[in-house]
This record gives C-alpha cells, sequence and structure tokens, in this order.
C-alpha cells in the first residue's frame, strides 16, 4: 500500500521533471507551468506515502538510509514549490526536478527491503535530529542549484552572449535572492539538528562528542557554511561568490554524507 | 468619400517641425481636432502626434478641396512656411492610407522598429477622436480593425522580441541583471541624447531616480528638472557611484572618467550589490578594468551595438513576416470599405429580399403548385411588386444620401439591419 503510493510520486515527478526538460527545450513558459503543476501533484502523492509508511513500519520514515533520501526528496520538492509561489523562477525547476528523481530511484532500490532498526535510534529526539538534518541539507542543495545558476548567467552577461538560454534562466538578483534565503533558513535547521543529535548522543554513547570522522566532517561542513553566513551577512558577499562558494560547501557537505560513511569506521554508520 | 493620410514623422521632417505640431507631452499645445473637423469637406478625423510623428487621419468627400484645407492646417498650426511644407509631409489616399495606418499601429514605420508605445499613442488619439465626435462609421471600424492588426503583428511575428536600439538592449540587460528595475537609481554622467534616451527607457520600465553629475553644473540642474532627479557635483563622482546601480556615462572626455579603483571602492561602500555601467562615450570613460570585477557587469557602445545589429538582422526577417500580414489585412478593410458603396448595397438588398421571395415560394410547395400557370404568375407578380414597393423609399433615399450628403451611416445600418455581410 505504502510503496504503491511510493511508485505513484515517483511516476509522477519522472513526467514533471521531462516537462521542465521540454520547457528548455521548446523555451516556453506554459510547458514549465504545467510540469510545476504535476510536480505539486507529485509533492502530495510524496506526502500521502510519508503517513502511509509510517503507519506501515511503525515509526518516522526518516532513519534510514533509503527513507531519508526519500525525505530528502520531498523536503526538496516542498521548498523548491514554496519558492515558485513566492518568485518566478520556474527554469530554477528544471534544475531540482530531475534531481528529484534521481534521489527517489535511488531510494527505491531499498524500501522494499524488511526494515530493522537498532535499538539506540528508536525515540523522538533522532526524528528531531534527523528531520531537521535533512531539511537543512535541502535547503543547501537549492542554495547550490540556485548558485550553478547564477555563475551561468553571470557567465553569459559578463562575456556579452546573452542568448535564448539565458533569457529562459531568471535574472541575476533572483538568483542571488534564492541562494541566500537558502542558506539563511536551512543553516539554523542544520545547527539545530547537530545539536539534537548531540544531546541523544549523550544519552545513548555517554558523551555528546564521539570525535567520530563523521562527526568531525559534519563540523567541517558546518564551520564552512557557518563562515559563507557570515560573509554573506557582514561582510555583503553577494553575486559570484556566494554563489561560488555556496557550491564548494555543498561540496564538502556532501563528502561527509556520501564519503565518509564508505571509508572510515564510524558509529554513525545508519545513514 | 475616400480616406486620406497627411502626415510627417522622423524621417521627413525635423524635430524642430514636428514638435510645433505635437500636444502635450512633446508639447503644450491642445488637440486640435475641432479645427480639423470644422473644414467642411473633411466627415471623419483622427490626430496623432507623437515626438516622432504627426498624421492627420480623415474621411473627405472633395478630395482636392479637402486636402488643401489640411495643409493649410498644418502650415498655420505649424507655422510652416507653405513652399517648405511639401518637402516635410507625405500624403497617402485609400488603400495606401489603410496600409500606412496600419504599419503605424504596427509600429513598423517607428523611428525603433517593434517598439511597443506607438499602439498606445494611437488608441489615446483615437479615444480623443471619439469624445471629440470626430469620428464615425469609417474611422470607427478602420482604427478598430487597425488595433487588431497591431496585435496580430505582435503574437504572429518577433517584431517586438529583439531589442534593436542601445537602450532596448540597455534596459533588457538590466532586467537580467536586477530582474525588476522597480526603486534602482540611474546615475547620469554627462549628458547627451543617447544617454537620455536610455535613462528614460530605464525609467519606463520602473527606475524611478536619476542622479546627474556633469561638468557644468548649470547643465546637470536643468537636466535634473527634467528628469525630475537630483544633481551632484562632478567632483563628488566617487561617492555618488556609492548609493546608485546603473550608470550610464556619455562625456566627452578624452580620458577614463571611472577608473577600476572607483568602482572597485564603491563596490566595496555599497557592500558587492549588483553594478550595471553603461558607458555609450568615444572615446570611452569607463576604465574596462573595471569590467572584470565580480558583481560588475560594464557595457560599452560596442557590446550594445553587437545586440542592437545582431537583432536587427532578425527583425528585418519579421518585419517582412509582418507586412505580409499587414497587406492581407488592408485587402479585408478594402472589401469592406467597398461594401460601403451605395450601388452595391441596393443590389445585395434586392438580392436578398428576391431571394428570400423564392425561398417562400418553393417552400410552400403544394398548394400553388396546384394552381394554372396564370394564377400562379399572378401571385408572383404581386409578392414582386409589395417588394418592390417595400424596397422603393430606402432605396431611392439611399440613393439621394449619397447624391448630396454622406450616405455612409445608412448604408452600414442598411447593412447591419438586414444582414447582407452574411
Amino acid at each position: 500500500m505504502d510503496l504503491l503510493f511510493f511508485k505513484a510520486s515517483l511516476t509522477v515527478y519522472l513526467i514533471s521533471t521531462l516537462g521542465y526538460v521540454m520547457s528548455l527545450i521548446a523555451k516556453r513558459v506554459l510547458v514549465a507551468r504545467i510540469s510545476t503543476g504535476i510536480m505539486a501533484v507529485a509533492f502530495l502523492l510524496h506526502s500521502v506515502y510519508l503517513i502511509t509508511r509510517y503507519l506501515h513500519i511503525g515509526f518516522s520514515p526518516v532513519l534510514t538510509r533509503y527513507d531519508t533520501l526519500s525525505f530528502f526528496t520531498w523536503v526538496l520538492a516542498g521548498i523548491y514549490l514554496i519558492l515558485q509561489f513566492r518568485t518566478k523562477t520556474r527554469v530554477l525547476g528544471a534544475f531540482v526536478a530531475p534531481v528529484t528523481s534521481l534521489l527517489m530511484i535511488m531510494a527505491s532500490a531499498g524500501l522494499e527491503e524488511a526494515v530493522t532498526i537498532p535499538e539506540m535510534l528508536q525515540g523522538g529526539l533522532v526524528t528531531v535530529h534527523a528531520a531537521l538534518s535533512v531539511a537543512g541539507e535541502a535547503l543547501f542543495v537549492l542554495a547550490c542549484c540556485a548558485g550553478a545558476m547564477y555563475l551561468i548567467q553571470d557567465g553569459f552577461i559578463k562575456k556579452r552572449k546573452v542568448n535564448p538560454f539565458s533569457r529562459l534562466l531568471p535574472s541575476l538578483r533572483d538568483l542571488d535572492r534564492i541562494n541566500h534565503v537558502c542558506l539563511v533558513v536551512g543553516f539554523p535547521l542544520l545547527t539545530l539538528g547537530v545539536l539534537a543529535g548531540s544531546i541523544w548522543a549523550r544519552s545513548v554513547w555517554g558523551s555528546h562528542w564521539q570525535w567520530d570522522p563523521k562527526q568531525v566532517w559534519t563540523l567541517v561542513a558546518w564551520i564552512v557554511y557557518a563562515v559563507l553566513l557570515h560573509q554573506r551577512l557582514a561582510i555583503g558577499w553577494k553575486g559570484h561568490r556566494a554563489a561560488l562558494f555556496s557550491i564548494l560547501s555543498l561540496v564538502v557537505l556532501f563528502l561527509s554524507l556520501l564519503i565518509v560513511n564508505r571509508c572510515f569506521l564510524t558509529v554513525h554508520s545508519f545513514v | 468619400m475616400s480616406l486620406v493620410i497627411i502626415g510627417m514623422n522622423h524621417r521627413t521632417a525635423p524635430l524642430q517641425i514636428r514638435e510645433r505640431l505635437s500636444p502635450a507631452p512633446c508639447g503644450d499645445r491642445q488637440n486640435p481636432l475641432p479645427l480639423l473637423i470644422a473644414i467642411s469637406d473633411v466627415r471623419e478625423a483622427l490626430y496623432l502626434a507623437t515626438c516622432n510623428r504627426v498624421e492627420i487621419l480623415a474621411d473627405i468627400c472633395e478630395s482636392n478641396r479637402a486636402v488643401s484645407a489640411i495643409q493649410e492646417f498644418l502650415i498655420r498650426e505649424g507655422q510652416i512656411c507653405a513652399d517648405e511644407l511639401q518637402g516635410y509631409i507625405y500624403i497617402h489616399y485609400g488603400s495606401d492610407a489603410v496600409r500606412h495606418l496600419f504599419r503605424v499601429a504596427s509600429s513598423l514605420d517607428s523611428l525603433v522598429m517593434g517598439e511597443p508605445q506607438i499602439l498606445g499613442q494611437l488608441k489615446e488619439a483615437y479615444r480623443q477622436a471619439v469624445e471629440g465626435r470626430a469620428t464615425g462609421v469609417v474611422l470607427n471600424k478602420l482604427l478598430h480593425h487597425a488595433f487588431r492588426v497591431a496585435k496580430r503583428v505582435r503574437t504572429e511575428t518577433g517584431i517586438a522580441s529583439h531589442a534593436v536600439s542601445v537602450s532596448f538592449a540597455a534596459v533588457g540587460l538590466a532586467k537580467k541583471i536586477f530582474g525588476s528595475l522597480e526603486g534602482k537609481t540611474i546615475l547620469l554622467v554627462g549628458a547627451g541624447e543617447m544617454s537620455e534616451l536610455a535613462a528614460r527607457h530605464l525609467m519606463n520600465h520602473g527606475a524611478d531616480k536619476v542622479r546627474i553629475a556633469n561638468r557644468t553644473y548649470k547643465r546637470a540642474l536643468q537636466m535634473a528638472e527634467e528628469f525630475h532627479g537630483m544633481a551632484v557635483p562632478f567632483e563628488n563622482l566617487s561617492e555618488s557611484l556609492r548609493s546608485v546601480d546603473i550608470v550610464i556615462s556619455s562625456t566627452g572626455a578624452p580620458g577614463y572618467v571611472i577608473d577600476r579603483d572607483m568602482v572597485a571602492e564603491a563596490l566595496r561602500r555599497r557592500m558587492n550589490r549588483l553594478f550595471f555601467l553603461i558607458d555609450i562615450a568615444v572615446p570611452r570613460d569607463i576604465d574596462p578594468a573595471a569590467g572584470q570585477i565580480d558583481n560588475v557587469y560594464l557595457y560599452n557602445i560596442d557590446d550594445l551595438q553587437d545586440f542592437v545589429d545582431e537583432n536587427r538582422q532578425k527583425r528585418q526577417e519579421e518585419a517582412r513576416k509582418a507586412a505580409l500580414i499587414i497587406d492581407e489585412e488592408v485587402e479585408a478593410y478594402q472589401s469592406w470599405f467597398d461594401t460601403l458603396k451605395v450601388v452595391p448595397t441596393i443590389v445585395s438588398l434586392r438580392e436578398k429580399l428576391e431571394g428570400i421571395v423564392r425561398g417562400e415560394l418553393e417552400r410552400s410547395g403544394s398548394w400553388i403548385q396546384q394552381m394554372n400557370d396564370g394564377e400562379r404568375q399572378r401571385i408572383e407578380n404581386l409578392i414582386g411588386a409589395i417588394v418592390n414597393k417595400i424596397l422603393h423609399d430606402p432605396i431611392t433615399g439611399l440613393k439621394e444620401e449619397s447624391r448630396d450628403h454622406d450616405a455612409i451611416p445608412y448604408v452600414a445600418t442598411i447593412r447591419r439591419l438586414f444582414r447582407l455581410d452574411g
């Protein structure tokens, strides 16, 4: 039952991705507008899936690796849709939609396995930790998307080549603002997520901090983001440099997420 | 009845002549429509005056008399020497006038081909004409047709989608950088027609504050008044740079007026907010090295011109497509216009009634078929006589009207009431 909703939402995400790609090729705003609607449907189906999933497995669907991916996608799509209704940057969808589809496909690989989670992962705080961290990371992904688009558009305008593709991209200021908002909202979320994690760590492992590779990497990424945010708010980093930095920061963050678990022995081996 | 356009535009007459005939905002005169409509041979009239053109569109009866009366009007109102007038104006009759109007409405005849303002100005001129009761059947239909043609040209060709002037290119770029120009501040460095035009375009798109720096402060004050802006001392240019978003520079200075360090410093002070510099001076005013700084976008006249040239070519192609549409529409209008003549209307009115009689006779079938030929003939004659009697008065009326007055309203009414246009 829950997987049925998952498959349905995955299919609809794929359709909306296709729609966005077509809107880029045809350079028609209407196609992108329809794709946004399709994505909203996918998001709703996905929401229904998360509820049924919760009812099915009996704990919040953010704790296993594949559930995390799916939750991550859900946050990403949700935030994008909110942004979409607040600003006029439909083309951002062409960058976000493929990411959602890809993540959903990755998530689909493991969702059918029997779900068991270790004793220590049960409890409300761990859900808070996972949900906040994942939401923060999703915002950083969006910040990175906006940053990448900024660099592309910036390159076009600097090189004095404004072609139909650059006409389709949002203005520099809109992209910079999305990047800004995503960082400003994402950073506190990640911070709170890390704090919740460390409180929970004390209750499980007896101390707030274990010098675990995963923890260290995440801290590094957190510091990188803290620096970026500081530069943005206090020093006035804007535009080109901020965009570039937000892409690099995401690389650091993802190293901690993807590489550390594979290459190091870590107590944080679940996700 | 016939249509005529007498006009002058940016190609045929210099600005100082055109502006004498323009009502506000270019000049401060009233719309002279009542004077036009008072000419006895002018039945309907429309007076369109913009900064770039003056057009008098009229439906007239006695061609030569009316045209010379309108020319006298131009000589009097524009204080133009009578001998010079012919060099400034063009006169189009009939379907050429229709074509010219359609071209004007679709912005094919504009200084900047495809610019959208002209349609609005034409609509305003038409509104004034309607309020002044200067239009009737012919111009009403013609103007509505012209608005439709303009819309069609706009949607079916790309005429309006490529910037073809330096200032349009500047607006397009500014929008790519700032999104909306709402609340943006422009700094004009030096005066010049092109920089003023660019500033005006940016303001039309939302930029609302203007600062003006000029070597002669008096001129800066003058321009500030014109733009509802603020004059700033030329010596304080570095400081002025900090509080503006868009700089348009066009001084006659031999060297750079704004160097890289000034821009870098200004950018630091403005917390790296995006900065758009337009250098339309030759030789250049702004050090090209400034364009390499992050968040600074520097365009000089050649960069903008490249856009324009590329777009102009595309627009020429679109203009050819537009000309085809206009030809088609002129023909459509002309065939409607021709129906307004009295004779074709009488013919089609007769045909319509005879058609009704024929149809009814056929439908009534059986009982008329049973009569013998003589009786049937008598009945048909009777019906024919009734139809003729009914038609007699309207037809004589139409003929009389067309002899001494304007029959068009009657023709149009009859065509509408009897649905002669299908």
